[in-house]
């Protein structure tokens, strides 16, 4: 090898940001096309920066936009090798159209998606409004709520992408700022034992065998589209959860740390449910334990895995709950909120007698609060009481101006 | 090629052009060549043709103008040799008749239903003099 | 670097083993697949190759065949370029780390994009393959107008014409503005090579994809694609057609060497 390991503190205090691109360091990435934006280029300065000084072997091409990012990263997969880039917000939406190119071409990138809010009006603080314009783009979706999480999901999706039963792009989400920029205690793995659990990258339908020429991105019409994509969503919906689980499961031997599909916390005997995503899981588990000491036996549902979506697990999850909130960090723009759709369609055929009801907040890095929290949880108890919504089924919080509720 | 049903095919609609290795196909010849079932060489445009051209070898000089300038690789050559006309790939465009330098012309086109031995037969002979 | 393939006449250069197939879709005539032959035989290296999305992309790979015996890929309109580049990006990686399944092999790197993905909608790609220095060729296939989907003008599209989108009428001649000077604009990103070519002039033709394949960098060509359906044209016209256009400096053959 003629670069150099990196000897690494047991605990780094490093930022999501910082610690995506340490797991890219570590994963030997072989090409990053990407293009700066806000919050996330220091993932890819940072990989630039390991290459310059010799702690990483690989290329790292600085195109001219996000749109060229992915392209240059599709190119580079179809050639056959480890490839990775990261981006937000605008970013990913100019990428978008390519999103569905490198997922319909099977081709394992992994992207680091530091959530953003979108424009108009401009903001780059985070919310989930990139990750879910994405959702269905045939990639498959982890989500940090720390920058520890951000770290270890980056091996996670390469091991699982690259697997030759699975052949999808993976997103790798950490909110904007709240993670990416935020400095926390890294339990860290060593290069090695972080390279092993990856391992080498394994080459497919690679367009760099002289001896096997292959044709990649062909057109299909009428009479084979629908085939190849059905094709993709079945292995999405089969195949990828059970790998998923596989490395995770395998991680937590490797380095002790446990993920699941969803995160359950204090869901046992919960009544009331908050289920939300990225750094307000960590608030909600706060509020709950406080909710319990005041005898509202609150229990909170992080999404790890946004797509495939866990459906079974979901409904699992909140089978014995009596009053849900589906959070979403994402204008809906006409609609209930994502999660309060996918909840309600997990749901709608079990015996459940849970209410359910939505939240929209924390557009453009608004925060969400404990108060808030606490509040809501209360909400969430009086429905449960009351045996029905006591609210209207979807509510604005943290906003200001007269209240905003709707349906 | 049939269709085939959703879990038939290699994902995200990857094809191969030829069975197995190939180690060198800049110096292999097509009739050499273990072609796969997609490679497009295994299909025919022969129905797109009204008119076809017929080949006359006798006053062929193998100067390679229609080899060269044949859209639709349909102009075989070997050895520095004019050998016919591939007539699963020639979409009958007529090219190679115009640039055929011969007098008379070594390749003509004839309607799609012309017999080939009756065409060879009736040849136009050399043009000579002023038009 | 590998040796330079010897043709020095017309008879040498048809033992030439095609690696592009017929069965492909393209229109009856068209110029576009004698460019695209006189590339691939000017060489025996090994090819890597894109297509933006266009007539040459549309006919070649419709599922289930390919017309490419090399290794292709196509992503969208505007990227083909940057396709190739990030496979040349991999191919470096990989040989830096000694990965390559044949390291003795050295492929070219080539994309193929019409006009309208060049001069227009791929214009800040190609920029951005040419200005980054990337190993790789860019070939534009010329007809000066979109054909694929009907004829629409491109940025490409020479003063006077007649496109569906510009069309000459009871009181217009049609296109107003003059052609983009693409290839100034290329050589202006100081890559070593930018030359004109038409395959209606062969022997030039392969010169010069030779020398721009034997250079280091990124190379830009810019191929008039006579096109027998937009043109308006006879199929069996394509190669006259081309000669009145390069002979009448219509469509002017010519190089730019650093």
């Amino acid at each position: 090898m003629a670069f150099d390991k990196m000897e690494l503190r047991d605990i780094e205090v490093w930022d999501g940001n910082f610690a995506a691109a340490q797991a890219l360091r570590q994963c030997q990435i072989d090409v990053v096309a990407a293009y700066p934006i806000t919050p996330s280029t220091p993932i890819v300065e940072g990989y630039a920066k390991f290459l310059a000084d010799g702690y990483v072997e690989g290329e790292f091409v600085m195109v001219e936009s996000e749109h060229a990012a992915m392209s240059g990263c599709i190119g580079a997969a179809a050639a056959g090798g480890r490839v990775a880039t990261a981006t937000s917000s605008q970013g990913l939406a100019l990428m978008s159209e390519t999103l569905y190119q490198a997922s319909g071409m099977r081709l394992p990138i992994v992207l680091n998606l530091v959530n953003r809010a979108l424009a108009a009006p401009l903001n780059v603080n985070g919310d989930h409004s990139d990750m879910y314009m994405v959702r269905d783009s045939g990639w498959i979706q982890f989500d940090a709520y720390n920058p520890q999480e951000a770290y270890d999901l980056n091996f996670i999706a390469f091991k699982v992408a690259e697997d030759h039963d699975v052949r999808l792009p993976a997103i790798v989400n950490q909110d904007g700022f709240m993670t990416s920029h935020t400095a926390q205690g890294v339990k860290t793995l060593t290069d090695d034992a972080a390279y092993n659990f990856v391992g080498e990258f394994k080459p497919m339908n690679d367009m760099l065998d002289l001896d096997h020429p292959v044709t990649h991105g062909v057109q299909t019409e009428e009479d084979w589209h629908f085939e190849h994509k059905a094709r993709q969503h079945r292995d999405l919906m089969v195949t990828v959860m059970p790998k998923i689980q596989a490395a995770f499961d395998e991680f937590e031997k490797l380095s002790g740390r446990k993920y699941n599909i969803v995160e359950e916390y204090d869901m046992d005997d919960a009544d009331v449910a908050v289920v939300c995503m990225g750094t307000s899981v960590e608030t909600a588990r706060e509020v709950a334990t406080e909710m319990r000491a005041q005898g509202i036996k609150a229990g909170v549902v992080g999404i790890r895995v946004l797509r495939p979506f866990p459906f079974m697990e979901i409904a699992e999850a909140l089978k014995d709950v009596k009053a849900i909130a589906a959070l979403d960090r994402s204008s809906p723009n006409g609609a209930a909120g994502m999660l309060f759709n996918e909840i309600a369609g997990a749901l709608f055929n079990t015996d459940t007698k849970a209410l359910l009801s939505g939240y929209v907040y924390g557009l453009g890095g608004r925060d969400l609060t404990k108060a808030h929290l606490r509040d809501l949880y209360k909400e969430l108890q009086a429905n449960a009481d009351a045996g029905k919504v006591t609210t209207q089924l979807q509510q604005f919080i943290g906003v200001r101006g007269p209240k905003l509720a709707f349906l | 090629m049939a269709n085939k049903g959703w879990d038939e095919f290699e994902i995200g609609a990857m094809l191969r052009s030829f069975n197995g290795p190939v180690s060198d196909v800049a110096l292999t010849h097509q009739e050499d060549r273990d072609y796969s079932e997609n490679n497009s060489f295994t299909a025919s445009v022969a129905d797109w043709r009204i008119e076809k051209p017929v080949f006359n070898k006798d006053y062929c000089i193998d100067c390679q103008f229609c080899w060269i300038y044949c859209p639709d690789i349909s102009i075989i050559s070997r050895d520095k040799k004019m050998v016919g006309v591939d007539m699963d790939h020639c979409k009958g465009c007529g090219i190679c008749v115009e640039v055929c330098p011969t007098n008379p012309k070594s390749l003509l086109m004839y309607s799609e239903q012309t017999d080939e031995e009756e065409a060879l037969a009736a040849w136009p002979s050399k043009e000579t003099g002023e038009k | 670097m590998s040796e330079i393939k010897k043709i020095k006449n017309l008879k040498e250069f048809s033992t030439s083993a095609d690696r592009f197939e017929g069965a492909n879709l393209l229109c009856p005539g068209c110029a576009h697949s004698i460019i695209v032959r006189e590339v691939l035989n000017a060489t025996n290296d090994d090819l890597i190759l894109s297509a933006s999305t266009g007539c040459l992309e549309v006919c070649t790979a419709v599922y289930p065949y390919t017309s490419w015996d090399a290794s292709w890929i196509h992503i969208g309109f505007e990227n083909g370029s940057t396709a190739v580049a990030g496979a040349e990006a991999m191919y470096k990686a990989l040989k830096t780390k000694g990965r390559l399944k044949q390291p003795d092999r050295e492929p070219k790197f080539v994309s193929f994009a019409g006009d309208g993905a060049s001069y227009d909608i791929g214009f800040q790609w190609i920029s951005g393959c040419m200005e980054r220095g990337h190993n790789m060729m860019h070939i534009v296939l010329d007809n000066e107008v979109y054909a694929n989907t009907g004829g629409q003008r491109s940025s490409s599209t020479p003063i006077g014409s007649s496109a569906t989108t510009s069309p000459a009428g009871r009181i217009s001649y049609g296109e107003k503005k003059n052609k983009k000077d693409m290839i100034s604009i290329m050589a202006a990103h100081q890559i070593p090579y930018a030359a004109q070519v038409a395959p209606n002039k062969w022997k030039d033709m392969v010169k010069k994809i030779q020398h721009g394949l034997a250079v280091e960098g990124p190379v830009f060509i810019n191929a008039m694609s006579a096109c027998t359906t937009e043109w308006k044209f006879d199929p069996k016209d394509t190669m006259s057609i081309s000669d009145l256009a390069t002979d009448s400096l219509v469509f002017p053959l010519y190089e730019i060497i650093d």
